[in-house]
């Protein structure tokens, strides 16, 4: 008879709380330089097709880096010597509207208070509610930007740091991940192993497709509210590409924040409201019917559920990074606990028997 | 005697990878595939120590490549008979080369021995290098395995 501590359940449960402990040990000693680390990765999962395609033709590995390094530092200098200056003037600009907007959405909102108090005779205080979070939405966000545009130091160490990163991450990661993974006993290696590609077949293609589909996203939008004529539309469509990570939630925000931006235009149209919504829409039925099923789909297998959940469970742990992180995160550890109790229900027959 | 500042300092390390090379080249697996490139996949193959009576896997176990005998033995068993005595040059669990299949018998060795993985990994890794080379070796990989089934089959029409 298996006792209780045998049973594959506890010990996959012991096992992934140990990979989990050493996950989160390994992100407290790399906290500060978390940001690059990451940004390096998704770049190596990003670069490493276009280096192998220069080796399959007969250039040599470490000049096939340094070309595709060399042609992304150009593409980052030149979007920072064309791009920048318009997207920093963009963000002024929203900084200085946020207050604007704010009122614009109280008066929006104590119109419709009025009017529900009138046509429906409820004396609500929801206008109140909604107007106390608005206003404190409002200071977040302001002081949000003040920090995004302020951090140009960041900004610096990340931009000398991520080039060096990525280099010797498409140079040297597999002897040093081959050369880690020897670490592991005898018993456990190909289950390792197993593991790892599983895992890093995931992330490498989720990283892929949820770049390029951002991508197209921010791409789509940005056009779409140039030609409606809503205010800063690159810095827009940028934000709804980024927003775009973070699945479910992150489409949901954009439109409010197109919304916000809408009202404060002056003189306020509300055709453009509606348009700057409609393009969101039009983008992400354009991503759900084309983009996804052509770069995303199958990428990772999740829920919607545990997906949301994720989100606001890493969000409140970990921050803006979290919520960006939650579903590979998750996706990875649905694979290492299947994997974990695979072995482990197999041991156990064996043990039974 | 070696001249040391002239020498290859590689030398025993190249030797070692030289013998995995022609030993995995001896194999039906690399038949039409040059030395220089299954060298180079040897590169990245890992080497495993086994003192003797270790279990190399289960049956049941989820496998992650084929496993090349370098030096020793190993001891292939299924519902505790015998099926094979695996020496030097002998390589088994291919299966995992071809699918993320569970392991069908079990494996000990029967001496400390020097076992070479060649792990799925490895391989998709190498044909995104070699596609052309990659296809040759998928098709050897095929025909390997289509011989196992054939034996196999065979085994079980004379048993019956």
């Amino acid at each position: 008879m298996m006792s209780w501590h045998q049973s594959p359940h506890v010990r996959t449960f012991k096992l992934f709380a140990i990979v989990v402990a050493v996950c989160l040990a390994s992100f407290y000693l790399f906290s500060s330089v978390l940001v690059p680390v990451i940004i390096s990765f998704t770049f190596y999962a990003l670069f490493e097709p276009a280096t192998l395609f220069l080796v399959r033709h007969n250039v040599n590995r470490s000049l096939s880096i340094l070309i595709v390094l060399v042609l992304l530092l150009i593409t980052s200098l030149l979007m920072i010597g064309l791009a920048l200056p318009a997207l920093f003037d963009q963000v002024s600009l929203m900084q200085s509207k946020l207050p604007q907007i704010a009122r614009q959405l109280e008066a929006l909102v104590s119109r419709y208070g009025e009017l529900m108090s009138t046509g429906f005779g409820a004396d609500l205080d929801i206008s109140q509610i909604i107007l106390s979070v608005v206003s404190e939405s409002a200071s977040l966000g302001q002081s949000a930007l003040i920090k995004v545009s302020n951090s140009l130091l960041n900004f610096l160490i990340i931009f000398i740091l991520v080039p060096f990163l990525t280099y010797y991450l498409l140079k040297d990661f597999k002897r040093v991940r081959n050369e880690i993974m020897n670490w592991l006993p005898n018993s456990s290696f190909e289950l390792g192993w197993l593991i790892y590609h599983n895992v890093s077949r995931q992330l490498n293609a989720y990283t892929r497709g949820v770049m390029t589909q951002s991508l197209i996203m921010a791409t789509i939008c940005a056009i779409g509210f140039t030609l409606i004529g809503l205010d800063i539309p690159v810095l827009m469509g940028f934000i709804t590409g980024i927003l775009n990570l973070v699945p479910y939630v992150g489409p949901l925000v954009s439109i409010l924040l197109s919304l916000l931006v809408g009202a404060a235009m002056t003189p306020f149209d509300p055709a453009v409201l509606y348009l700057g919504v409609a393009v969101i829409l039009f983008a992400q039925l354009f991503d759900n019917l084309v983009v996804i099923p052509a770069v995303v789909a199958n990428a990772v297998d999740l829920h919607p559920v545990q997906a949301i959940l994720g989100i606001i469970i890493f969000g409140s742990l970990f921050g803006t990074l979290g919520v960006i992180l939650a579903v590979p995160a998750i996706a990875a550890a649905k694979i290492v606990i299947r994997n974990i109790y695979a072995d482990m229900a197999n041991a156990s027959l064996e043990f039974e028997s | 005697m070696d001249n040391i500042f002239w020498s290859n300092i590689f030398r025993s390390g190249d030797s070692e990878l030289q013998t995995i090379a022609r030993l995995w080249q001896q194999t039906p697996l690399f038949d039409d595939i040059p030395e220089r490139q299954i060298e180079l996949l040897c590169g990245k193959m890992h080497l495993r120590r086994f003192e003797e009576g270790e279990t190399v896997f289960k049956q049941g176990d989820q496998g992650a490549g084929a496993i090349l005998v370098l030096e020793g033995g190993v001891r292939i068993m299924a519902d505790k008979t015998e099926l094979a005595r695996l020496e030097s040059g002998d390589f088994f669990g291919e299966i995992a080369l071809a699918a993320p299949e569970r392991r069908t018998a079990d494996a000990i060795a029967t001496r400390a021995s020097r076992l070479v993985y060649m792990l799925r990994q490895d391989l998709e890794e190498w044909i995104e290098y070699q596609p052309r080379l990659g296809a040759r070796f998928l098709l050897n990989l095929s025909a390997a395995l289509a011989q196992r089934l054939f034996e196999a089959n065979r085994r079980l029409a004379t048993q019956q």
